[in-house]
Formats: structure tokens, C-alpha cells, sequence
């Protein structure tokens, strides 16, 4: 019932950006070291304004590159050059460079670099200059790593020795393209021979080899750069791992990743414990969820926002509102402010207990209290509403939604066509499937096969009087 | 229990899917009425659907029965007054069974 599960999900790499901060090394990167960290969006940032007409004095062209043909670039290059007036730096070469890169091939590009040096002397490539193409040679899913090689030893040929901003640049760029397993091999090469990856980088890497490699693989990984290399799993990497094996269920296994990370020195902090509770709230074992609540106390982490919400959720749906309601108001005690999530959630355990009503005047309160709503509690609350025959209310609110242009969700949509269908309102029905094609809710097939199943079971209920 | 069952139709049975978003050779009323030789069920329906709309073909009392113009007639069975409930299993009439 209703997407929460996914809204507490997206909670879990928010933490884990959170986290950052306070475990950045000591020894802090130099500031142009820093200034290339994400090069990638400031320049095709910087890109996206050279298309655009810029104002009078900046002179630009609008599209900037038509064909991946090496002749063209290098023509346009030279008529840029040749009529701008104002003093070119290093960003507009890069993003020259880099708007180029992303049409062409690699081997052009490179050529273009070499002519673009050659056409203008004070132009001198800088590392951000060969992470450009360091991170289009990453892109392309060839099946091996022999472009990224040739950008490494270009780069390394012009006296730029990779070093961690490398190995993240083309770690990430591999990624991205689900190329996990070149992005594993170039890791290991390159802190061989130049640079080890950061604990952002490698608990990166973690984190994309949990969403698609069996667990073993990742403690492969995991041990083999402990062994090789000395770098060791952080109190990040844990949270991952044990995010990881929550989200399939075993449990057990985070069990002992929690015993694991103690051994190793660390203390579990809110985000673990939060991870683990969100284990235990999506199977429903609202116990185990208190249990961990209590823990944390005991161990004197403070629960935040994301720990009650997680707890709220848990004991909604294994059936437990009550609770639910009486951590609510610890929750308000404790200084923290309920969110739309909060509030969903526990609609979410009213509805279910068949409290439709009720819910519906949690609305109200959310309000009052100065927390809008959102699609998913509006969802919610029609789901609820339609299950509990209060299809008239339920009809007021799904106009609310649709005033607000707010998408319905999969359930909601049927419960609601079923509803009205059962009430004999087929034409009204066949509105909501107009809107929720309309608005793009649902895919028109989805849409469509529920109002076909749905008419065909009225005409069974019909046949057998149930149904108006 | 519906909405999991129409998830299951359409993720474990791309048969079922198939039927509706397959075009097929249409028969010649058919064909008349859409202008186009080839139509899957999906694309029929809403064709149809926006014809009733568009022509004001409810019914002003009761929403739930289209009255049916000439054209309509000529694939809803020539009924004079089709139940919008009923729409979608007449429109599949037209079109070939899935194979058992």
C-alpha cells in the first residue's frame, strides 16, 4: 500500500552523502585539486551557456558542434578563435574540448587536443583538460580498458601522474555506464602503479557493486583491497554493506556485519541503526524495529527524523497504529518536526486498521501544523478511503489531486475505478482512466488493462447480483 | 487484491500485453471507422472512446450509456445504445482471441 517504502529508501543515500563531511581526511585537497573534483558539471554547465545566445561583447555560436567531424571542430575552432575578442582561458578550451568529446570518437578528440595546442600557444592542457577525455573513454561501452589506458599514459606522457581525482573521475564514469567490472580492474591497476582510491571513491564502488554483483564479489572486492592495498571498510562502507543485505532480506547477515564493525573499532551510529530498524519495518517485525529503537538509547545515539519516520512506518504496517501514535508524540516531545512522510505513514496504519476517517482528519492536523502534503499521502488517503467504502470522500479528494495535477499511483488508481464501478458509476470511472492517462500516471496499457479487468469483473458481479 | 493482479498481467504474461498493443489487420468496418488498415486494441479503444467524447455520444441523463450514431453502429453490433461497462469486451470482438 502506498510508495513509502521507496520515500524511507531515498532516505538512505541522503545519510550517506550527510556522513561525508565530518570523515573528509585531515589532509585536505589543494585548491585546484578541489576545483577539478566534479569537473563534468561545471563544464557541460559551461557548455550549455556557450550554445545559448550570450549577451553583447561575449561573442558565442549557438550550436556549437553540428557534425563529430574532426575538419568541422577544427575549422570552428579557429573561427573562434580568430574572432573573439575578449582573452580565452582554460574553461572555454575545456568545455570546447568537452562538448566536442561527447559527439566524437575518442581518437578525434584526441587529435583535436593536439591541433588545439598546436593553433594556440598560450593554450597549455591542465589535468581537468585530460579527465575531459579521461571520462569520455570511460563512457563508451567498449570491452576493454585500452582507450582509458591511452588517456592514462597521454596524461601521464605530459607529466600529470593520476592521482585520486583520476582514479574517482574514471571509477564514476565506468559506473555510470554499468561497466562495474573494468571499474574494479582500473582501481586495482592504478593503485598498483599511481594513486589508491579515497574512501569516497571506494565506498562508491561498494555501493554500485552491491546493486548488481552478488554479496561474495563485493567481499572479494572488499578483501582484496584490504590485503593488496591496506585500505580498510569505513563506518560508510558498513552502512552500505548492511543497507545492502537489509534490502534482501537478510538479516542475519547485517547481524553480523554489525558485530563485524564493532570488532574493527567503530561505533555504530544513527545511520546504521537506521538501516537496520528499515530492515526490520519492511518485513513488519515492529518488535525489532522497538528493539533497535531501544538500543540506540541505550547506547546513546539520538534518534533523528529518519529513525522515527522508519519506526512510525514499521508499526503501521505490521498493524501496531497505536504505537505509532504514542512515537509521534516522543517524536514531537523530543523537538523534532513530523514530515509528509511521517504523517503518511501512520495514515498509511490507520487505513489499514479501517480508519479511513481518521486519516482523513490526520490530513487536516498535518495541515493545521503547517506540513503539506504530498502525492503519496494524498494516494493514501484515497486508497484508504476507497477500501473503506467512503467512495464520496474519496471522489472529493481525487479532485483535490486532480486540481493539484497530482499523479495518481497504481493501487490507488484501481482501487478507485473498482470503487466507482462497483457503485455503478462506469462513466465516472472512465474519467479517472482519461486522467490518469492525462496526467501521465500510468503507462496507457496499465491504465487501460485495469479498466478492462475491472468492467469484466462487474459484469461477473452483475450476473451474480452483487453489483449495481 | 486487482491492482496486483494487473501488475501480474502485465509483467508475467507479455502475451496478454501483446494482445493489447499488437497492431492487427483490421476488418473492413473496422477499417472504415479507424481510417487506418492496422490498429492494436489499446489504440482502437481510445479511438473509439474519443469519438464518444468528442461527439457527445452519452447519454445526458445516464452518463453510463452511449447512444450510438450511425457510424458507431456499424461496429458495436448495430446496437442503438451501447453501457459504457460494456465498451471494451465489444471492441475486443473485432479483434483475434490469444491463443489458450
Amino acid at each position: 500500500m502506498g510508495k513509502i517504502p521507496i520515500s524511507l529508501r531515498s532516505a538512505i543515500p541522503k545519510t550517506a552523502k550527510m556522513k561525508k563531511p565530518p570523515l573528509v581526511p585531515a589532509a585536505s585537497p589543494s585548491p585546484s585539486e578541489k576545483s577539478c573534483h566534479f569537473p563534468k558539471k561545471k563544464l557541460s554547465e559551461l557548455a550549455e551557456k556557450t550554445k545559448l545566445p550570450v549577451s553583447p561583447g561575449t561573442h558565442q555560436q549557438k550550436p556549437l558542434f553540428k557534425s563529430p567531424e574532426l575538419d568541422d571542430a577544427k575549422k570552428l575552432f579557429h573561427s573562434v578563435i580568430s574572432t573573439t575578442r575578449a582573452p580565452l582561458d582554460l574553461r572555454f578550451h575545456n568545455s570546447f574540448l568537452q562538448s566536442y568529446a561527447s559527439i566524437s570518437t575518442i581518437d578525434n578528440s584526441i587529435s583535436l587536443l593536439h591541433h588545439m595546442v598546436k593553433a594556440l600557444p598560450s593554450f597549455t592542457p591542465e589535468r581537468s583538460t585530460y579527465h575531459i577525455l579521461l571520462s569520455q573513454s570511460c563512457r563508451i561501452t567498449a570491452s576493454s580498458l585500452s582507450p582509458v589506458h591511452q588517456i592514462l599514459n597521454l596524461m601521464v606522457n605530459n607529466g600529470f601522474e593520476p592521482n585520486q581525482v583520476t582514479v574517482d573521475i574514471a571509477v564514476r564514469s565506468l559506473c555510470s555506464v554499468g561497466r562495474e567490472d573494468d571499474a574494479v580492474e582500473l582501481v586495482k591497476e592504478l593503485s598498483l602503479k599511481h594513486s589508491k582510491p579515497d574512501t569516497y571513491t571506494y565506498n562508491f564502488l561498494v555501493k554500485c557493486l552491491c546493486k548488481c554483483k552478488a554479496l561474495s564479489t563485493v567481499y572479494n572486492f572488499i578483501d582484496e583491497m584490504r590485503s593488496s592495498f591496506d585500505i580498510k571498510p569505513d563506518l560508510v562502507t558498513y552502512t552500505i554493506l548492511i543497507d545492502n543485505v537489509c534490502n534482501s532480506k537478510n538479516l542475519r547477515e547485517a547481524t553480523r556485519l554489525v558485530g563485524i564493525l564493532r570488532e574493527c573499532g567503530f561505533k555504530p551510529d544513527c545511520f546504521v541503526y537506521n538501516t537496520i530498524m528499515k530492515g526490520y519495518c519492511v518485513l513488519s517485525r515492529g518488535s525489532e524495529a522497538i528493539e533497535v529503537y531501544k538500543k540506540m538509547k541505550e547506547e546513546g545515539v539520538e534518534p533523528d527524523l529518519v529513525t522515527y519516520n522508519t519506526l512510525i512506518f514499521g508499526l503501521s504496517k505490521s498493524g501496531r497504529v497505536t504505537e505509532a501514535k504514542k512515537y509521534l508524540k516522543i517524536m514531537v516531545e523530543s523537538g523534532l518536526f513530523p514530515d509528509a512522510v511521517t504523517y503518511t505513514s501512520l495514515m498509511n496504519g490507520m487505513c489499514r486498521k479501517g480508519d479511513a476517517l481518521g486519516a482523513l482528519g490526520l490530513l487536516a492536523e498535518m495541515e493545521e501544523k503547517g506540513c503539506s502534503p504530498n502525492s503519496c499521502t494524498y494516494n493514501t488517503l484515497l486508497h484508504g478511503l476507497c477500501k473503506g467504502r467512503l467512495l464520496e470522500k474519496g471522489i472529493e479528494l481525487y479532485l483535490v489531486m486532480k486540481e493539484g495535477g497530482m499523479k495518481l499511483e497504481t493501487a490507488s488508481y484501481a482501487t478507485f475505478v473498482r470503487a466507482l464501478c462497483r457503485e455503478g458509476r462506469v462513466a465516472d470511472a472512465y474519467e479517472v482512466f482519461d486522467y490518469a492517462v492525462e496526467s501521465k500516471s500510468l503507462a496507457d496499457v496499465a491504465a487501460y488493462s485495469t479498466l478492462e479487468s475491472t468492467l469484466k469483473w462487474l459484469k461477473k458481479a452483475r450476473e451474480q447480483g452483487l453489483a449495481v | 487484491m486487482l491492482p496486483h493482479k494487473v501488475k501480474k498481467a502485465v509483467t508475467d504474461n507479455p502475451k496478454k500485453l501483446a494482445n493489447l498493443i499488437d497492431l492487427v489487420n483490421l476488418p473492413s468496418t473496422l477499417r472504415e471507422f479507424v481510417g487506418q488498415s492496422q490498429i492494436s486494441r489499446l489504440g482502437c479503444f481510445m479511438r473509439v472512446w474519443s469519438y464518444i467524447k468528442t461527439n457527445n455520444l452519452q447519454d445526458p441523463n445516464n452518463k453510463n450509456v452511449v447512444n450510438c450514431d450511425e457510424k458507431l453502429k456499424s461496429i458495436l453490433l448495430g446496437k442503438p445504445q451501447v453501457d459504457l461497462a460494456e465498451l471494451p469486451s465489444l471492441i475486443k470482438l473485432h479483434f483475434p482471441k490469444e491463443p489458450k
